[in-house]
């Protein structure tokens, strides 16, 4: 999920890459029936404080469409998990 | 010898490199975004249906249905350009680029390098490749040299000597001279077709009748005076480009990508402390085309701030999406150019800092220490918000 993109010289600079701040990370997550998160990489989901939808550029060819949680982790950290629509997958993300 | 290498068509021939099957059917350059509905150079293939460079657009189409336009590429162009310029100057010729597709040379240095004139102006056309249907006109004049360009066929050299001059300029057609349109239908209605008929009248009643242009294009027309070429100084080659994961059409974005630009190129170690003159803003289109403005600043300056300020509302002009962002420096100062402060403000903490980020670099890599620019704060989606731009100095 981390889109890169170069960043070229004009003369004799190598090519550098620009990549995306807090760019999601795939996750494992096991959820229950309702799609809420039980298990975040294998640690158990202590607390759900917060649940949100982001449904944004529909009108392009890659539109977004997650679910997201902020949730408190048995370990007492919080994490923010989504599932994405477009993918069917689990990814954890920072700057939520 | 002054020497004028041509290339009819610069802009469609750059512009054609990303499509070149278009190169051998009937194409045109289309008309820029914002200006008038004219076509720009055509391929031979669409001369031959008749579609004339500069025709309206709707004319154009009319003449011949299956035209395609090609979009413009004003900043592959220049670069190109700038590529063939190079090019030349690498093989020894002082280059004078007139404009876009012209520019002019003199002989004399390089005639004994490459054993006379005409070896050192096959040189030159090899120099710029055959990729670009370039022509070379030499004579004892500027102009003189340009009309000699505009009748030699691609990769033809055509040389005219000074006592040749009269007779070779006088068939030529008016339109090589610098005039506005308005003047040549002027000079049409008055029966002066050619050079030679224009040459042939009276100085003083042309510029009665025509004004100081006038006067000039005849001077023109009569060989012009003998100006030596002065080559130009090669620009300083520092620029930082930046592609968007997506077409970005808010200027709010495109403002702040142009700040993390100014921040990168002035921090380019090629730059060597000096001050820039002269910056180049160029961007390639989501619609596939470019776009380039260049601004002189008032004085040289090496503050991002001021740099950022001045272009800035250049980036209001841009005709639709942006997929990258390109700044160069194009003129630079002497290093001496200016005062400094003798000990600038919180220099040892830069210094510190700049030290210990370029400990990080040598243990872990180019590409390791990074800025966040804010490109889309507003976002919804987090990782749209913000990139992650190298710093390597």
């Amino acid at each position: 999920m981390v889109a890169r993109s170069r960043i070229a010289g004009f003369a004799g600079a190598e090519g550098r890459v620009v990549a995306r701040f807090n760019a999601p990370r795939a996750a494992r997550v096991e959820a229950n029936a309702n799609g809420t998160p039980l298990e975040v990489n294998h640690r158990a989901v202590a607390l759900v404080r917060e649940e949100w939808r982001v449904v944004d550029r529909w009108w392009t060819e890659e539109s977004v469409v997650r679910r997201y949680f902020e949730v408190v982790l048995e370990s007492g950290e919080n994490t923010v998990v989504f599932y994405d629509g477009a993918s069917g997958g689990w990814y954890t993300q920072k700057g939520a | 010898m002054i020497a004028c290498l041509t290339i009819p068509g610069l802009e469609l021939k750059a512009a054609l490199r990303r499509t070149p099957s278009l190169a051998l059917r009937p194409a045109a350059l289309a008309p820029e975004p914002q200006g008038e509905p004219l076509i720009g150079p055509v391929t031979a293939a669409a001369e031959a249906a008749g579609v004339q460079p500069g025709m309206r657009l709707g004319e154009a189409l009319a003449t011949c249905p299956s035209l395609a336009l090609v979009e413009p590429d004003a900043a592959g162009a220049e670069l190109a350009w700038e590529e063939i310029v190079h090019a030349l100057e690498d093989a020894g010729f002082s280059v004078d680029p007139a404009s876009l597709g012209v520019a002019y040379f003199e002989t004399r240095g390089v005639e004994r390098l490459y054993g006379g004139l005409e070896p050192a102006l096959r040189r030159a056309l090899a120099a710029v490749g055959t990729e670009w249907d370039a022509r070379i006109g030499a004579a004892g004049r500027r102009f003189a040299a340009l009309a000699a360009a505009s009748v030699a066929r691609p990769g033809q050299t055509v040389v005219v000597a000074d006592d040749e001059l009269p007779q070779f300029l006088a068939p030529l057609p008016l339109t090589l001279l610098p005039l506005e349109r308005g003047r040549y239908e002027e000079l049409e209605a008055l029966g002066v077709r050619k050079l030679g008929q224009l040459a042939g009248l009276p100085g003083g009643a042309v510029a009665e009748r025509l004004g100081p242009d006038g006067r000039r294009a005849w001077g023109l027309a009569r060989g012009g005076t003998a100006a030596r070429v002065r080559g130009r100084r090669p620009p300083a080659a520092v620029a930082a480009s930046l592609e968007f994961p997506e077409a970005v059409g808010n200027e709010l974005t495109l403002r702040r990508a142009l700040a993390g630009l100014v921040e990168t190129a002035l921090a380019r170690p090629e730059r060597r402390d000096r001050f820039v003159r002269k910056v180049a803003l160029a961007a390639r289109l989501e619609s596939g085309g470019s776009w380039r403005r260049t601004l002189t600043l008032r004085e040289p300056s090496a503050d991002p701030d001021r740099i950022r300020v001045a272009l800035s509302p250049r980036l209001a002009e841009l005709p639709g999406p942006v997929v990258e962002l390109r700044l160069e420096l194009v003129e630079l100062t002497e290093p001496t150019g200016h005062q400094l402060e003798l000990l600038a403000a919180g220099a040892e903490d830069r210094s510190r800092l700049r030290d210990g980020l370029r400990q990080v670099r040598a243990s872990t890599g180019s590409g390791s220490v990074c800025t966040v620019v804010e490109v889309a704060p507003w976002s919804r989606v987090p990782e749209s918000r913000a990139l992650l731009v190298p710093k390597d100095e």
